[in-house]
Formats: C-alpha cells, sequence, structure tokens
C-alpha cells in the first residue's frame, strides 16, 4: 500500500513540474493554482507513503522518480530530446530505487 | 580564444543565497510531511504547509536569475540530502550504510538528470562545438 500511495504522490509531483514550468515565474494565474493544487495533492500522499516508508528514503524515491517522470513525459509529449545523458540519469535513478529496495534497506 | 559575450549573468550571489534557502526549507517540509503522520498532527501539517509554500517561492524567485536545471538539481540534492541526514535526528528513524549507499545513488541520478535537462549547459557544449560564435537556433 505504501507503495502505491508514493506511487500517486509521484504522479501529483511530475504535474507540478510540468505545471510549474506554465505558471512562468507564478505569473500566470490557473497554472499556478493547478501548481499548488498537485502540490497539495502530492504532499497528502506522501504523507500517507511515509507512514511507513522513513523519512529519507520515502523523499528520496518520491522526488527523484518524478524527476524521472518529467523528463519522460517531456520526450513523449512535449517535444524534448531524451538524449543519452537523460536516459543514463534515468537507469541511475530507477537502479538505485530497484537496489534500495532488493538490500531490503527501503 | 573569445570571451563569451553574457557572463554577468550568475555572478550574483544573491539568487543563490535564495536557492540554499529554498533548498533548506525544502527539507523542513519533507520532515514536517514526515512528522505529520498523515496530516493528523497539527503542527507538523501546518509547518508543512508553511514550507511548501515558502520553498516554492524562494525557489521560483532563484530560478529567475539561475538556470533552470542547475537550480532544480542544487535544490533537488540539498532536500534529498537533508532529508536523508535530519530524519534520523528529529525521528525514530536509521541511516544504515547499505541504505546510505543506495540513496546516495538515487540522490546522484536525480541531480545527474536535472543537470542533463539544462538549457544552459546544453548552450555551453553547442557553443564550445561550433567553435564560432553561438549560432542563433530558429526555425523559418
Amino acid at each position: 500500500m505504501s507503495w502505491l500511495y508514493l506511487g500517486i504522490a509521484v504522479i501529483f509531483e511530475v504535474a507540478v513540474g510540468l505545471f510549474a514550468s506554465k505558471a512562468n515565474g507564478f505569473m500566470r494565474l490557473w497554472w499556478t493554482i493547478a501548481t499548488l493544487v498537485s502540490g497539495a495533492i502530492a504532499t497528502f500522499f506522501l504523507s500517507l507513503a511515509l507512514l511507513t516508508f522513513d523519512i529519507g528514503v520515502g523523499y528520496a524515491i518520491w522526488t527523484s522518480v518524478a524527476g524521472v517522470g518529467i523528463v519522460i513525459v517531456g520526450a513523449l509529449f512535449l517535444d524534448q530530446r531524451l538524449n543519452w545523458k537523460k536516459a543514463l540519469g534515468i537507469l541511475i535513478v530507477i537502479g538505485g530505487v530497484v537496489g534500495l529496495q532488493l538490500s531490503g534497506a527501503a | 580564444m573569445t570571451v563569451s559575450p553574457t557572463k554577468n549573468d550568475s555572478k550574483n550571489a544573491g539568487p543563490w543565497l535564495v536557492l540554499l534557502l529554498a533548498g533548506a526549507f525544502e527539507v523542513g517540509y519533507a520532515l514536517s510531511v514526515g512528522g505529520s503522520e498523515g496530516f493528523t498532527v497539527l503542527g507538523w501539517s501546518i509547518s508543512a504547509f508553511v514550507f511548501f509554500l515558502l520553498t516554492l517561492f524562494c525557489l521560483s524567485v532563484a530560478l529567475k536569475a539561475i538556470d533552470v536545471g542547475i537550480g532544480y538539481a542544487v535544490w533537488a540534492g540539498i532536500g534529498a540530502v537533508g532529508a536523508a541526514l535530519l530524519g534520523p535526528v528529529f525521528f525514530h528513524e536509521s541511516l544504515t550504510q547499505v541504505r546510505a549507499v543506495w540513496l546516495a545513488v538515487i540522490i546522484g541520478g536525480v541531480v545527474w538528470l536535472k543537470l542533463a535537462d539544462s538549457p544552459k549547459l546544453e548552450a555551453q557544449k553547442a557553443t564550445a562545438e561550433s567553435g564560432a560564435t553561438p549560432a542563433p537556433e530558429w526555425s523559418p
């Protein structure tokens, strides 16, 4: 269940990243509101995940996997290029999360 | 060897201080969200809300002067490292060696990823590769 909560929190944090870039330094009202609402939902589900995960672990996984999600959504839908550097970063993050889980340290 | 024309940006320390502040607030946010126990503890919940607004505000101010990729990398790095180090200080948590190693991998990965997404670093590289003056990049 805690992984599900963390997954939902990640999805809304990806939305935060995308909306925030549209909000243009919070000068555009509706994108700003969308950013804040998504951030609130992400925060709530993160807090549910952190009932199980330790803070350092849950937070690191959350923010990093959201970073991966933002790059992937950007490449799929926003015409941003996915070069080898980004691909390597994605692999490192995923490798780290899998390693953390398999080692039983999560 | 030509000197690139615009070097005055990011010389100013102000935006970097605001960025460091945003990182510190992000640590406060992470700890508060954890401490709120699913937003059932009032004090930590209020603190989480306040830090949430502070970190967003400071980050948005800092990113007006600092390249987005570099700014996010520093901010995310501070937040994640701070949360990992201070979690055990404030709560009943432990940072074992195995855990520290894997967290370092994850955090290193996301910092690398944010840097790879930096428009400024990409532009510098493109300029260095083309050798000559930075060619304007527009399509008809």
